[in-house]
């Protein structure tokens, strides 16, 4: 009893270390920010428009949705593959499907829940790492998209999915009004509520989180689910904002996901996410392509500034833990 | 799922005789490739003929090569997602020597693998020695290869010998150079995961990092052998395919990375690490070149085959994690 009750107070004694560590990073990664952006702006007076830095956070919503959901499944030790499958088949099945703008949303959400399911079923119940269990209904995901469209999407994208994507209230674009009040629930949930202590308890050692009784299968079932309902969404967006409906929608976006959950100091062993770290390192990173094409550098510059900070926050973020 | 690791540290030795020895799992695959074989020549008179068989020969052998490449480093317990990036400038490195005689070919040969055999030695020695997960260290590399080959050549371009060519499309009495190649390489590998120090440490790291540490393992060496051995086997693949192609193609990689681990996992090698072998992959390669082919000669759209590859891996995973739960 007395070592059940060590291993239950542990991760809560190092909750108040890891806040301290989080702000530090918070602060760095703002701090990488502001240089980017300062460095740019020297270079070029145009960056600092307010148009263009609308832009910027513009093209950032979707990633962003989706970084939220890789977030809490890397908080559980796991790792979602299928997210950017998930973003083009609930958008092409979706729109194909219908015009009604309200039905297209609620098809698509139910697409990334039900994927989602499959992800959490197979790797709760079915012991499958999460690696293989995403990575396998990415493909399926990809057969069951081309099938349906034979190679060529159809249905028209109704206007209220461009007014989402790029319209704006009061000034403020709708996009990221949508992807605020994600954010935040996500940030109560994750912090605030019975269910994110025991979500964190349980990428922080599952052994404990079992023995204190809490309903570890359900949770990372919950939270695959989270991650393809977020994904459907951002699919949404990002169909909206390109203007077309298109089988590669969100193409590269899980690996951007889970570098950006990363730079933000989420950690593949578990346990460790923040909310406002992940979407920090993710405008860093949107950020970077509009600099490359900002400063007229070729575009495949972006790809080796990119890898290069994912490999060095990585490093960074190690050496940190350490001490 | 609590309780993964169920296999205790001291039982690394047993793993290693199993590596080598025919597993359930094994015959399920032989089972698999005979229905293959089976489907494919009741779908199509043109699967089951020589020709045919020659030709899958022909165009298993970069993912041959890369599967080996894989097998070795997820043995270890990581994981490698570079191919993407690093095999597209392997190739236009390769071809961008333009080498036509034989002196500048064993050049360009020699630069090729040093290179590889570089690049891969950089992914393990952050792994090792800084201790970033292997996942984010080589999807920051192949980023970046990616980057650094497009920069390099934006359009497949270079060239090689024409008698080099020739022997990437030469076959002794049917059989493809390459596949017999690959075939040597797979024997080699075996050998060595079997007789080698090198070998017998792999599994051990795999197993138990922390348990190889404590009996006296090199593991942080052993790491960055294994990345580099896997950097070396990429210049390979893509030394080959130049010479199947006739230029480098900086896409040349494109898919890699994910394509590499599907014949191992379905091979039964474990990705946790320390379980599995050579021999797996070997016939899992074959099991899904020979799908592959079989579906393209009956005219199933890619479509549904990659809905068959999904269904596969998700099955064989399940085969995998009911056995392991015995």
């Amino acid at each position: 009893m007395k070592a059940l009750l060590n291993n239950s107070l542990l991760p809560m004694m190092r909750t108040q270390t890891v806040a301290g560590s989080q702000r530090r990073e918070l602060i760095l990664l703002s701090l990488f920010l502001v240089l980017i952006w300062g460095v740019t702006a020297m270079l070029s007076p145009r960056f600092l428009s307010i148009d263009n830095l609308t832009d910027i956070l513009v093209q950032a919503a979707p990633l962003g949705f989706v970084v939220l959901g890789q977030m809490l499944v890397i908080v559980v030790r796991g790792l979602d593959l299928s997210v950017a499958s998930i973003m083009a088949t609930a958008a092409v099945l979706s729109i194909g499907a219908n015009d009604s703008t309200i039905s297209i949303v609620l098809l698509a959400l139910a697409v990334g829940a039900i994927v989602g399911g499959v992800n959490g079923y197979l790797v709760a119940y079915r012991g499958v790492t999460p690696f293989l269990a995403t990575l396998a209904t990415m493909i399926v995901l990809q057969g069951i998209r081309f099938a349906y469209t034979k190679g060529a999407p159809g249905g028209s994208l109704p206007e209220t999915f461009r007014w989402m994507a790029t319209g704006s209230i009061g000034g403020i674009p709708v996009s990221l009004i949508v992807l605020a009040v994600v954010a935040v629930g996500i940030y109560w949930l994750l912090m605030r509520t019975k269910f994110g202590y025991q979500l964190r308890l349980f990428g922080d050692n599952p052994q404990s989180a079992y023995m204190t009784g809490a309903p570890v299968r359900k949770i990372q079932v919950i939270v695959f689910v989270l991650s393809g309902v977020l994904a459907a969404l951002a699919g949404l967006f990002l169909v909206g904002y390109v203007g077309i409906v298109d089988n590669w929608t969100g193409q590269g976006y899980e690996l951007d996901s889970i570098a950006a959950a990363v730079i933000g100091g989420a950690a593949l062993r578990g346990g460790k996410g923040s909310v406002a770290g992940v979407l920090l390192a993710t405008l860093i990173l949107v950020s970077l392509f509009n600099i490359v094409v900002i400063l007229g550098l070729s575009v495949e510059f972006q790809l080796v500034i990119k890898g290069l900070l994912i490999v060095l926050a990585a490093a960074v973020y190690l050496s940190k833990s350490r001490d | 799922m609590i309780n993964t690791n169920q296999q205790s540290s001291s039982a690394w030795l047993g793993n290693l005789a199993r590596a080598v020895r025919f597993e359930t799992m094994h015959w399920v695959i032989i089972g698999l490739i005979f229905a293959v074989f089976a489907l494919g020549s009741f779908g199509s008179e043109r699967f089951a003929t020589l020709t045919n068989i020659f030709n899958v020969q022909d165009q298993l052998v970069a993912l041959a090569i890369i599967a080996l490449a894989q097998t070795l480093v997820i043995l270890s317990g990581g994981i490698d997602l570079s191919f993407a990036g690093l095999l597209g400038l392997l190739c236009v490195f390769f071809a961008g020597f333009n080498a036509q005689d034989g002196e500048t070919l064993a050049l360009a040969f020699a630069a090729t693998l040093a290179l590889g055999a570089f690049l891969g030695a950089i992914n393990g020695a952050i792994t090792a020695f800084i201790g970033v997960h292997p996942f984010i260290v080589t999807l920051g590399t192949s980023t970046i290869l990616t980057g650094l080959a497009l920069l390099h050549s934006s359009q497949p371009g270079g060239s090689v010998a024409l008698f080099f060519e020739d022997v990437a499309y030469a076959r002794l009495g049917g059989v493809p150079y390459g596949f017999i190649f690959v075939v040597l390489l797979y024997i080699f590998t075996a050998f060595m995961l079997w007789r080698s120090n090198f070998g017998i440490r792999l599994y051990a790291i795999g197993n138990n990092e922390a348990a190889a540490k404590v009996s006296g393992v090199p593991v942080k060496q052993t790491k960055v052998l294994v990345y580099m051995l896997s950097g070396l086997l990429a210049s390979l693949a893509a030394i080959y395919m130049v010479g199947r192609f006739g230029v480098g193609d900086p896409r040349a990689g494109v898919g890699f990375d994910l394509r590499s681990i599907t014949p191992v996992i379905v091979g039964g090698t474990l990705l946790a690490g320390g379980f599995g072998g050579v021999l797996g992959t070997a016939l899992a390669v074959i099991l899904l070149s020979l799908l592959a082919n079989a579906l393209n000669l009956m005219n199933v759209s890619s479509f549904y085959q990659w809905i068959i590859e999904g269904v596969i891996i998700i099955c064989a995973v399940s085969v995998l994690v009911g056995r392991s739960k015995k």
